[in-house]
C-alpha cells in the first residue's frame, strides 16, 4: 500500500507538473497509519463524531489527497488535475473543495493552532473525538507552533494529539535540536519512532495519556526513491520528467520486492 | 465599554450555551462572575495573540460561539494572518473584541496605538468590522452580530461619547440634516467631539459605527455635496472613498507615529483631533 501511494503520488506529480514530492514521501506511513486508526466515515466526512485530521505542512497535500482517495473519499483519478484551474485539488489543502480537509492550511504554524481550538471544543463538550495534527519540522521554525503547544499542555487537552515529522527539513534554516526534549518540557506526553514503521506508528498513536501527545516521526524525505533521499532539496518542488518517473517507479517496485 | 461588554455577554450566555471566551490576560478580573458561573468558558488563554485566533477558529469550527479579547493592536496586527486564514478563510468565524482603540493608551506610546485595525480588517473577505461609539451601541451591536456566521470585529473603546444614537448594524445614523452643501461624517468615539465641534455650524453630520459592511444607501443621499471625513483611525475615509463620484476630504491622522505622550485628551490635541481644531478645520473644509 505504501509504495502504492508513493507511486501514485509521482505519477499525479508528473501528470500535473506539481507537487512537493519528498516532503509528502516522508509521511506516507504516518497518514496512511491515521486514517487507519482514526474514528471517520469516508462516506460521509462531516460525520458529527469523527475524529479530525489535520496537515498543518499545507504543502504535502498531494500525499493526504492519494491517502484520502484511497480511504474512499473520492476518487483518485480527479486528483490528476491537481493544481489546475478549476481542480478542486489545490497545492495546499483546501477545506472549502476537498471532502476530508477539515482546515485549510498552506501558510505554516496555522493548522495547528486551529487543532488546539477543536481540541478544547471536544474537551467543553466532553466529547471522545480526538484531534490529530501533522507540522513539519521546517515548519516549527515558526513561534506560532510553540505558543499553540504552550496552550495545549497548560489545558491539558488529551484529545490532541501531534505528529512532528522531523525529516530534517528545518536543517536548512533554523535549526531545532531534540524536539522530543522540548516538547517534553513543554509537558506533552511525547513518543520518538521511526516514522516509516507502520507498527511503531500505530503504538504511539493508540498510546493513552492525560496529556496532549507528541509523536516524534523521524522520517526520511523522498522516502523510497535514492536520487530524492540522498538529494531532496533541488526535489523541494518540482516534478519528474516522463524518463525519471519511469526510473523511480522501478526503484519503488524493486524496493518493495 | 468593557462593563457593557461583561453585562451584555452575561446576559447573552443565560440563553446561548455556545458563548467561549479567550483572553489575552486583559480584563480578566473584570469577568469573574462569568468565569464563575461557566468555568468552562471561559480560558485566560496567556499573552500568544496568534494561538487565541488560531484557537478561536478551532472552537468555531465545532459549533461554539467564541470572543477573543485582548488589547487592539497586538491582536489584529499581528494576528492578521491567523485572522485572514483561520477565521475568514476557513469560515470559522468568530469575535474579537478589543480595548485600547486608538490613543486609549495615550500614555504607553506608538506601541500600544491603534489606528491600523479597522482599516486592515475591512480588506479581507467576510470580515464584519464595527466601531461602536457608546455603550449602547456595543450593546446594540453585540446582540445584533455576534453569532452573524461571519468573523466580526467590536473595536472597545474606555472613552466613549456621550451622545444617545439610534443604531443599527449596517446602517449609518443620520446625526444632523441641515439641508447644507457640507456633510461631516464620523465613526466611533470622537463623535463626541466631532459633534461639539458641529454644533453651531450649517453642516449635516453622519456617524457609520459598522465599518463593513458600509451603509453606501445612505452616503448616496449625501454624495452631492462636500464631503469631509473626520476620523481618529485609518479604515473609514477609505470605506467612503470606494463610492464612484465622490468628493472628500480627511481630517484625521497623518502618515507618522504619534510620538506624543499624556492622556487622550493631550494626544488628540496634538493631532488637531479636539473640538476646536476639528471646528476649524471644517469652517476651513467648507470655506476654502
Amino acid at each position: 500500500m505504501h509504495t502504492q501511494i508513493r507511486k501514485d503520488i509521482l505519477n499525479i506529480s508528473f501528470e500535473s507538473g506539481h507537487g512537493h514530492i519528498p516532503t509528502c514521501f516522508s509521511i506516507v506511513e504516518l497518514l496512511q497509519t491515521v486514517y487507519e486508526t482514526m474514528n471517520h466515515k469516508p462516506a460521509d466526512p462531516q460525520w458529527n463524531d469523527r475524529d479530525i485530521f489535520i496537515l498543518s505542512k499545507g504543502h504535502a497535500a498531494l500525499a493526504h489527497y492519494v491517502v484520502l482517495a484511497r480511504q474512499g473519499y473520492f476518487d483518485l483519478e480527479p486528483v490528476c488535475t491537481f493544481g489546475g484551474c478549476g481542480s478542486q485539488f489545490g497545492c495546499h489543502g483546501d477545506r472549502s473543495k476537498t471532502p476530508g480537509v477539515e482546515v485549510s492550511t498552506g501558510s505554516l504554524g496555522h493548522g495547528i493552532g486551529v487543532a488546539v481550538g477543536m481540541a478544547m471544543a471536544f474537551k467543553i463538550q466532553k466529547s471522545d473525538r480526538r484531534v490529530i495534527s501533522l507540522i513539519g519540522d521546517g515548519e516549527a521554525n515558526e513561534g506560532s507552533v510553540w505558543e499553540a503547544l504552550l496552550v495545549a499542555a497548560d489545558q491539558k487537552l488529551d484529545k490532541l494529539t501531534v505528529i512532528y515529522d522531523n525529516n530534517m527539513s528545518h536543517a536548512r534554516g533554523l535549526q531545532i535540536h531534540n524536539p522530543a526534549e522540548k516538547l517534553a518540557s513543554f509537558g506533552m506526553d511525547v513518543t520518538e519512532i521511526d516514522g516509516h514503521d507502520p507498527a511503531q506508528i500505530r503504538a504511539a498513536l493508540e498510546k493513552k495519556s492525560d496529556m496532549p501527545k507528541a509523536i516524534v516521526a523521524n522520517t526520511v524525505k523522498g522516502q523510497g526513491i535514492a536520487e530524492m533521499m540522498e538529494n531532496h532539496y533541488p526535489w523541494h518542488r518540482r516534478s519528474p520528467s516522463e524518463e525519471e518517473l519511469k526510473r523511480f517507479l522501478e526503484e519503488l517496485d524493486a524496493r518493495t520486492v | 465599554m468593557r462593563g457593557q461588554f461583561r453585562d451584555t455577554i452575561l446576559d447573552l450566555a443565560k440563553t446561548d450555551p455556545t458563548i467561549t471566551l479567550l483572553f489575552g490576560d486583559v480584563s480578566v478580573y473584570l469577568f469573574r462572575e462569568f468565569q464563575e458561573l461557566y468555568p468552562e468558558r471561559f480560558y485566560n488563554v496567556g499573552i500568544c495573540e496568534n494561538t487565541i485566533i488560531s484557537m478561536a477558529a478551532g472552537l468555531a469550527s465545532q459549533g461554539l460561539t467564541p470572543f477573543a479579547h485582548t488589547i487592539a493592536p497586538f491582536i489584529t496586527e499581528r494576528s492578521l494572518e491567523q485572522i485572514k486564514l483561520d477565521l475568514c478563510y476557513n469560515k470559522f468565524p468568530a469575535n474579537i473584541v478589543t480595548c485600547g482603540a486608538s490613543f486609549d493608551y495615550a500614555w504607553d506610546g506608538a506601541t500600544h496605538h491603534c489606528l491600523t485595525d479597522l482599516a486592515i480588517l475591512r480588506l479581507l473577505p467576510g470580515m464584519e468590522v464595527l466601531q461602536p461609539g457608546s455603550d449602547k451601541e456595543l450593546d446594540v451591536l453585540l446582540r445584533q452580530t455576534y453569532n452573524s456566521g461571519n468573523p466580526t470585529y467590536y473595536r472597545l473603546s474606555d472613552h466613549p461619547h456621550d451622545i444617545d444614537t439610534d443604531i443599527e448594524f449596517g446602517k449609518g445614523t443620520v446625526i444632523k440634516d441641515s439641508g447644507s452643501d457640507t456633510t461631516v461624517v464620523t465613526a466611533g468615539p470622537i463623535l463626541g467631539n466631532v459633534h461639539k465641534a458641529c454644533e453651531d455650524l450649517s453642516v449635516n453630520l453622519l456617524y457609520f459605527p459598522t465599518i463593513k459592511p458600509f451603509d453606501y444607501e445612505l452616503l448616496a443621499k449625501y454624495k452631492d455635496t462636500n464631503i469631509v471625513v473626520v476620523h481618529d483611525a485609518f479604515g473609514l475615509y477609505e470605506a467612503v472613498n470606494e463610492m464612484d463620484d465622490i468628493r472628500t476630504r480627511y481630517h484625521g491622522l497623518k502618515d507618522s507615529f504619534c510620538a506624543c505622550y499624556g492622556k487622550l485628551a493631550d494626544v488628540r490635541e496634538s493631532l488637531g483631533l479636539d473640538v476646536e481644531s476639528i471646528r476649524a478645520a471644517i469652517i476651513n473644509q467648507t470655506t476654502g
